[in-house]
């Protein structure tokens, strides 16, 4: 009866190491995703969405150009705040990667890439 | 929701600046330095210090140039590069130089410089040699010893990460306008979020400016897609659209007279009836494909790009020359430049950025000792410190401390080793590099509290020893400066000392490094933030 | 003179935003600010700030914001100073300060 007791509380607590360790993995995951989501995926989302505003602009070329550029790192920022505030990491990526790919299509159809 | 909101503002403010502070700091500190990169290169060239320029600047400049020329076509005819720079405020010298033969694979070889007193029309003889200012503008950027592509890379990043922390500083900052004033001292961690907030609070417009228009100075490295997607040949297209006066012409081999810089210099002046010159440079000299570029100084414009007049160096026809009248986007973009090198200022507001500039190497540096005094006071008494905790104590000590020492160290190295030495300029970067490595391995070893006091009592010392030192070994000193009137040196001197004093201050007033909690102050802090989160 | 105007001018705004604070109020003059003062302290402030900022913006442009950036930091790190450290002389320097306000801006009015 004792010796059962222990056993079963020693199953107990490798059960609750474990989970930590679950959850300590998970945790990290999703830090280790979420910092990879704001620098890569706010870099492609900007990069895509900026040289789709270069040519979009109704002003003269090197105009446009520049304004997009100037741009770039105010988008960047708001990316990378926006996917730290937002709580569930399956929304953020969606969203990325959604309007990442819809403005790459616009862009492409634009300049007859495809 | 709006409690997790500020909670993850909190967690990323936190992380994204720790990760990035030291090389935040170094980016920083070397930016702040280089707002008076010419008064280094000044100091640090001790037979320039009694040169002045003329009165008369402006109306000299013909001489000057034209007598250039004729120096320049006995000097260097066979090199492929020429600059002739006209005395200014800030550079009083008049400067002649052309290249030195490339060496194989170099895409260039150097400048041979000739340095002339504008007011005797004598060449000033025992210049050393120095990177002085500039070695501080390209550390900013370039972070010397690696290569220098990746480093901008690394540089940009830092940047972002920068940006971001400020931006989600302010959202966090609560209290922005309430706690503006206010500054505790002697309260442990509260005192160096004081200091943070304060620091970062004072200077705020200029360090979102900087960073933004930091970035904007790198942009076509980190984002050149816009370009690229609506330029058929990418930036250079882009570049010689905005720009006609940085179009190159391929070099060619058969030489050709250079045309008399009489019938240019006519040229400029029906262009610019009263301009103040600043520098002529002529690439390809004597061969048939010269060009002769010619650039104005451009008052007080918030602008980076200089007027500039860009002419067939054969014939003598105009090839180019900057718009006089911008469009709003390119004024956009280049007054973005120009706030961020700032090199239109005069010299108040080159002292509030300099100001701004110190704000924000405090703010940087109250961030990263708040991080690891946060962690001790959470400690129990006798628990071990982690590596993590170590690793970025040690790396505090040894940036934040390490990097003004080795500003010293540069200086000292300046005047104290022997003109003959060979590759001087290099040796003084040596001088600063291995001063920073010294009190980094120090810091490996030993990095608590008293270890701080040393380390700043040591940087007192050499701060106040740089002005010592240039006393005895060159003609002038702090106090003949303040007669004469030279305050370029005057001010280098002053804030040597300035500073030295802000290190005993240091030393003597600021604790860098708690001991560990005695039980009562614990219960005492933990009631607090209790009764913080009840109300 | 014009940036000693303006600076000061400057100046004398978060002067006066800093008194229209309970705290440093009351550290200054010992005594509890009434509501009406604090709300005069808070107008004076912002017409001096907004005086600071036009004068000047006409004065150099795009180059006078700038500045004002930077007198602004200027100015909050004086205050700070003064009121962290040594709140029983800011009596004095508001005094200083007024003075100066009033002889510079009377200087430039008159030539």
């Amino acid at each position: 009866m004792h010796a059962q007791s222990v056993k079963n509380s020693q199953i107990l607590s490798i059960r609750s190491k474990l989970n930590q360790a679950y959850q300590a993995h998970t945790y990290r995951f999703a830090v280790i995703s979420r910092f990879f989501a704001a620098i890569v995926g706010g870099y492609v989302f900007t990069a895509v969405f900026t040289a789709l505003l270069s040519i979009i602009l109704p002003l003269k070329k090197s105009d446009a150009v520049l304004l997009s550029i100037t741009l770039t790192i105010l988008v960047y920022s708001c990316v990378f705040i926006w996917v730290f505030a937002v709580k569930s990491l399956n929304k953020i990526w969606i969203t990325i990667l959604l309007t990442t790919s819809g403005c790459a299509l616009i862009l492409s159809l634009l300049k007859g890439w495809l | 929701m709006k409690e997790s909101f500020f909670r993850s503002m909190t967690w990323m403010h936190t992380w994204v600046g720790l990760l990035v502070c030291w090389l935040l700091y170094l980016i920083f500190f070397a930016g702040t330095v280089s707002f008076f990169r010419d008064e280094i290169t000044l100091w640090n060239q001790p037979a320039l210090h009694n040169v002045q320029a003329p009165e008369q600047r402006v109306a000299q400049q013909r001489s000057q140039i034209i007598s250039g020329i004729n120096y320049l076509q006995n000097a260097g005819p066979e090199s492929t590069r020429w600059g002739i720079y006209l005395p200014t405020e800030r550079k009083p010298q008049l400067n002649y130089a052309y290249e030195k033969p490339r060496p194989e694979g170099k895409r260039f070889g150097g400048w041979q410089e000739h340095n002339i007193n504008p007011q005797t029309g004598d060449e000033i003889a025992q210049t050393r040699d120095t990177r002085g200012g500039n070695f501080f503008y390209r550390l900013h950027f370039d972070l010397h010893y690696i290569d220098v592509r990746t480093a901008r890379w690394i540089v940009c990043f830092a940047s972002l990460f920068m940006l971001v922390a400020l931006i989600s500083g302010v959202v966090i900052h609560k209290r922005i306008f309430k706690d503006m004033f206010s500054f505790r001292a002697n309260k442990g961690s509260r005192s160096w979020l004081d200091g943070h907030n304060v620091s970062s609070v004072l200077a705020l417009p200029f360090h979102i400016m900087i960073t933004y228009t930091g970035l904007i100075t790198l942009i076509f490295m980190l984002f050149p897609y816009p370009a690229l997607t609506a330029y058929e040949d990418g930036i250079r297209g882009l570049f010689n659209d905005v720009s006609p006066t940085n179009v190159r012409t391929k070099t060619s081999p058969d030489s050709a007279p250079l045309i008399a810089i009489d019938t240019i210099l006519d040229q400029v002046y029906t262009n610019w009836p009263d301009a103040d010159l600043t520098q002529i440079s002529i690439r390809d000299p004597n061969k048939a494909s010269a060009t002769i570029t010619v650039r104005a100084d451009t008052g007080s414009l918030v602008r980076d790009q200089t007027p500039t007049l860009l002419f067939n160096g054969v014939d003598g026809s105009l090839i180019a020359k900057t718009a006089a009248q911008l469009t709003n986007t390119e004024v956009f973009y280049d007054s973005l430049t120009a706030l961020h090198t700032g090199r239109l200022a005069n010299p108040l507001l080159r002292w509030l950025y300099f100001l701004c500039g110190v704000a924000g190497c405090v703010m940087i540096a109250t961030g990263c000792i708040m991080w690891a005094k946060r962690i001790r006071e959470r400690m129990k008494k006798d628990q071990p410190a982690t590596i993590g905790l170590k690793l970025v104590e040690g790396l505090n000590l040894a940036t934040l401390m390490g990097l003004p020492l080795a500003t010293c160290a540069f200086f000292i190295a300046n005047r104290l080793l022997p003109m003959t030495t060979p590759e001087r300029a290099d040796k003084e970067i040596l001088a600063f590099f291995m001063t920073w490595l010294a009190v980094a391995l120090f810091a490996l070893f030993k990095r608590a509290r008293p270890q701080w006091i040393l380390l700043a009592w040591i940087n007192a010392i050499a701060c106040i020893s740089v002005p010592v030192i240039n006393a005895l070994t060159t003609n002038g000193n702090l106090i003949s400066y303040l007669l004469n009137g030279q305050w370029a040196l005057f001010s280098f001197d002053l804030m040597c000392l300035v500073f030295a004093a802000l290190f005993v201050v240091q030393a003597k007033k600021i604790p860098t490094h708690t001991p560990a909690k005695t039980p009562q102050q614990r219960t005492r802090r933990s009631a607090k933030t209790k009764l913080q989160e009840q109300s | 003179m014009h940036e000693l105007l303006q600076l000061n001018l400057c100046l004398l705004a978060f002067n006066c935003f800093a008194l229209a604070k309970f705290n440093h109020y009351r550290d200054v003059f010992k005594t509890r600010p009434s509501d009406k003062l604090s709300k005069q302290f808070l107008i004076a402030a912002w017409i001096s700030i907004l005086l600071s900022l036009a004068l000047s913006v006409v004065q150099n442009n795009g180059y006078g914001a700038l500045l004002f950036c930077g007198y602004m930091a200027l100015s909050v790190l004086i205050l700070m100073i003064f009121y962290s450290f040594k709140a029983s002389w800011v009596k004095i320097m508001s005094a200083l300060n007024i003075t100066v306000v009033m002889l510079s801006g009377l200087f430039l009015t008159v030539f």
